[in-house]
């Protein structure tokens, strides 16, 4: 199944016409909380025809900040109000000194962070009843490393026993701006714990820079890393496209769903017939 | 295991640094790559603001706006996890503080709480309330549409352009800005007599006669005709476009 970010930029031509066939939507639920009038009844009108996959964006879970359970609550109960399949969350941080910045930092790879990020992963999922999924953020700078950045998101992943949101595009935007193998990078994670896959476009800026901002179409090389990666699963995850800015025509973006679809099922019918 | 208290000094140095563009010394950054977080930041509040205030955006010079804006975002900690309200906390902040720009601009506040009004209103949650469309309007019981504000404001900015607004032009002026089926705005200009109407149809639901004794009451005066045509025809008006909701059952 392949889904599609559920923008109200293009809401009311989502909804109207049936040229967009994703198999399932995604919001961030700050976008949507104590949401009412024409929105809501947007929302309600998407939610009877797709499933909800639900992305935060303001937890900061690695943030030094303490968590804000009263804003985890309203999430909760966010959830339960819309069925979402599953809630994930970024492995970075969005608010710090009590303030919220509304992007996304990248934590210091450090074993202190990494103690300090897993145990808030756990307290979520204690609060949530429920495993979440971490996605791995693209970042232009390490900030005083100590760690490697896999040794960094797997010993988090297993010590917070949750599950890997593999942001594809992420994974090669950060090989570019910081010099590693990106079909590398995915082999060496911990595989077995992916739950969901976004992919997206990018912009690079410089000759060294990419920036992430999902504001273009995906590029061959991504659809290339997206191949390795479903070839390396071997199973049936669900896939994001996500596009937040720069909106194309809806047929743009059902020709990319069409695209991860077709390569997905490729995909599986090879890993199929490889185990027969 | 606790953060260590140098690694959330970075965190704050890092995020001090998208705040004010003030940069600490960071072990192991890149200095040249770090600058595209502060602009990706601050990108998302100014367009966030933008299209909160499009009308103080237009009123204020390129410098005033981006001097506000850095202002407020270096200034003022955000404290809503939910973007959409950081517009309310830029209103807040500009009051607060007594912003420099209050000085220049007079009209400011209003202008501010004017537009934020809209967004506030558009996203606010639905209200329920019991009301039947079955009734009359000179006799029945009147509901007021629950999802209303009113403001009180010193300048027009809901009727001029905010740079043709004067000096002269400050006095009160009443609102009543309400939610329509379609989840649209419709802000209502009223007299302080019209407010009353409100403020009672806010207490409980009422009859139009019973809205005349109590603003009789209210004004120490005997309503005329004329007064009772300008009542009649105003919850007529706020009928058709939704500010008042329907009638109390029987």
């Amino acid at each position: 199944m392949v889904g599609i970010g559920y923008r109200k930029d293009f809401s009311e031509e989502f909804l109207n016409s049936d040229i967009l066939s994703p198999a399932f939507i995604e919001v961030a639920p700050e976008n949507w909380l104590g949401v009412g009038g024409y929105w809501k009844k947007q929302f309600h009108q998407a939610l009877e025809r797709y499933p909800l996959f639900t992305h935060g964006l303001s937890l900061s879970i690695g943030s030094p900040d303490e968590l804000d359970f009263q804003f985890l609550a309203n999430v909760k109960a966010f959830l339960k109000e819309t069925g979402a399949v599953l809630y994930s969350e970024h492995l970075s941080y969005a608010k710090c000194d009590n303030a919220h910045l509304y992007d996304l930092l990248p934590i210091p790879f450090t074993e202190d962070a990494v103690k300090h990020v897993a145990e808030r992963i756990r307290k979520v999922q204690d609060f949530l009843e429920q495993k979440i999924a971490i996605e791995i953020v693209s970042y232009y700078t390490p900030v005083a490393p100590e760690l490697t950045e896999i040794n960094f998101i797997n010993t988090i992943l297993q010590e917070a026993d949750c599950e890997l949101l593999l942001d594809v595009n992420n994974v090669y935007v950060n090989a570019f701006n910081h010099r590693y193998h990106a079909k590398q990078f995915i082999e060496q994670l911990d595989l077995n714990r992916v739950r969901y896959i976004h992919m997206a476009g990018h912009e690079q800026v410089s000759d060294s820079l990419i920036i992430d901002t999902h504001g273009e179409a995906i590029i061959d090389p991504v659809y290339d890393l997206f191949e390795h990666t479903l070839e390396l699963l071997g199973r049936d995850v669900p896939v994001l496209l996500e596009r937040d800015f720069n909106i194309p025509e809806m047929e743009a973006l059902q020709a990319e769903i069409s695209r991860l679809s077709a390569i997905k099922e490729n995909v599986l019918k090879r890993t199929a017939h490889a185990i027969a | 295991m606790q953060l260590l208290k140098q690694t959330r000094q970075y965190q704050s140095d890092l995020a001090g640094y998208c705040r004010t563009g003030i940069l600490q010394h960071i072990p192991g950054i890149h200095t040249s790559n770090v600058v595209h977080y502060r602009k990706l930041v601050m990108n998302v509040v100014d367009d966030i603001l933008q299209n909160a205030y499009p009308l103080t955006y237009d009123l204020l010079s390129e410098t005033e706006w981006d001097s506000l804006v850095a202002d407020f975002f270096s200034e003022h900690s955000c404290k809503s996890p939910q973007v959409w309200y950081m517009p309310k906390e830029l209103m807040e902040y500009v009051i607060d503080t007594d912003h420099a720009l209050l000085k220049q601009y007079p009209l400011l506040c209003n202008l501010l709480q004017f537009e934020w009004m809209e967004t506030a209103m558009f996203m606010m949650q639905d209200i329920p309330v019991v009301h039947t469309r079955n009734g009359d309007l000179l006799f029945s019981k009147l509901v007021l549409n629950p999802e209303h504000r009113l403001m009180a404001l010193d300048y027009p900015v809901h009727r001029k352009n905010p740079s043709a607004i004067k000096p002269e032009d400050q006095q009160p002026y009443y609102l009543a800005a309400h939610r329509d089926e379609e989840g649209q705005i419709i802000f209502t200009e009223l007299s302080p007599a019209l407010v009353r109407v409100i403020e009672h149809l806010q207490e409980r639901a009422a009859s139009i006669q019973e809205l005349y004794q109590l603003i009789e009451q209210d004004f120490g005066i005997q309503l005329a005709e004329a007064d009772h045509l300008a009542i009649i025809h105003f919850l007529q008006q706020a009928y058709r476009e939704g500010l008042i909701k329907g009638f109390s059952p029987a």
